[in-house]
């Protein structure tokens, strides 16, 4: 018993060094085999634009997330559309029958007055935030 | 006057820290038949270049027809054209910008020297971009037709691998 469980130990351990020799193998091999650098001729290679014109102002800029709310709601209806899926799956089975659908219908009509909700809270209209100094 | 290029950052070693010989030439021989050069051309120089890449005469059939719009990923800048001092900076950049190993072909006498545009008190044109960086290949001609870029390139793989893989044509 003693043994089994060290023996499991021993399995545990060598995955666990495996799974992070091959997370981090891959850096170490780079490291030895990459080219060291670049040459330069004008220490731009850094640089993030790359036309070769120097950028003008600071890629960090605030912009207006107007749209976020918008994509909220389609993130739910994503996650809603995947509790479907085991209902269409088992849809053909002959023990499913009216009163199932009228479940799902149910399930799903409750979840559409989530549109009704975000509709009049107004998040389908484009209208930029005026607190926002910089939007 | 003129800014002297840093010549301790181009003489710079950038080998890599290990080196296997054999997986070298490998990577040589792949590297040789599939030179991605950057898309830019400063002069008339760079419509010789496209005639090179479209299908007449077909750098594709070289491996060298992939013209990357980025400089991280080329391998071959080809100066097709006149540099001028303003725009010598952005060549500069864009070869920084090239990672290593990088190679430069230098089309035309503007590129090679300066070509008609050296004398007595210009003062606006690059003489050759050796001046800025080091040059690999130079392929001479006002312009050079596209068959002298693609045997500059030919020339390129030569000094790559170390042998030629394509047959030498004699001029007639």
């Amino acid at each position: 018993m003693d043994d089994v469980f060290h023996g499991d130990l021993i399995y545990l351990f060598a995955f666990a060094v495996a799974g992070l020799g091959f997370a981090l193998g891959p850096f170490v091999v780079v490291y030895l085999l990459a080219p060291r650098g670049t040459r330069q001729a004008a220490n731009k290679s850094r640089q993030a634009i790359e036309c070769g014109m120097d950028p003008i102002g600071d890629a960090w800029i605030r912009y207006s997330a107007v749209y976020y709310l918008y994509a909220l709601v389609f993130v739910a209806f994503a996650v809603d559309v995947l509790y479907l899926i085991p209902v269409a799956l088992v849809y053909n089975d002959p023990q499913f029958v009216a009163g199932d659908f009228i479940e799902m219908a149910l399930f799903v009509g409750i979840l559409s007055l989530v549109i009704v909700y975000a509709w009049k809270k107004g998040i389908f209209e484009w209208k930029r935030n005026q607190t926002s100094p910089n939007s | 006057m003129e800014a002297q290029p840093d010549l301790t950052q181009l003489v710079k070693d950038c080998s890599p820290i290990v080196r296997f010989g054999l997986l070298d030439d490998w990577l040589a021989l792949a590297r040789a038949n599939s030179l991605w050069p950057l898309t830019f051309g400063l002069a008339c120089c760079a419509i010789e270049m496209m005639a090179a890449g479209a299908s007449r005469f077909d750098l594709a059939r070289f491996g060298a027809e992939v013209f990357r719009p980025s400089p991280r990923q080329a391998d071959v800048m080809i100066v097709a054209g006149t540099i001028n001092k303003k725009m010598a900076g952005a060549v500069k950049t864009l070869y920084d910008q090239m990672p290593e190993p990088k190679w430069v072909i230098a089309m035309g006498n503007c590129a090679i020297s300066g070509g008609p545009f050296v004398f007595p008190g210009q003062y606006a044109v690059v003489e050759g971009v050796g001046k800025l960086f080091p040059v690999d290949v130079f392929v001479p001609g006002c312009p050079p037709r596209p068959e002298a870029l693609i045997e500059g390139i030919l020339k390129l793989e030569e000094k790559l691998t170390g042998k030629r893989r394509w047959p030498t044509v004699k001029p007639e």
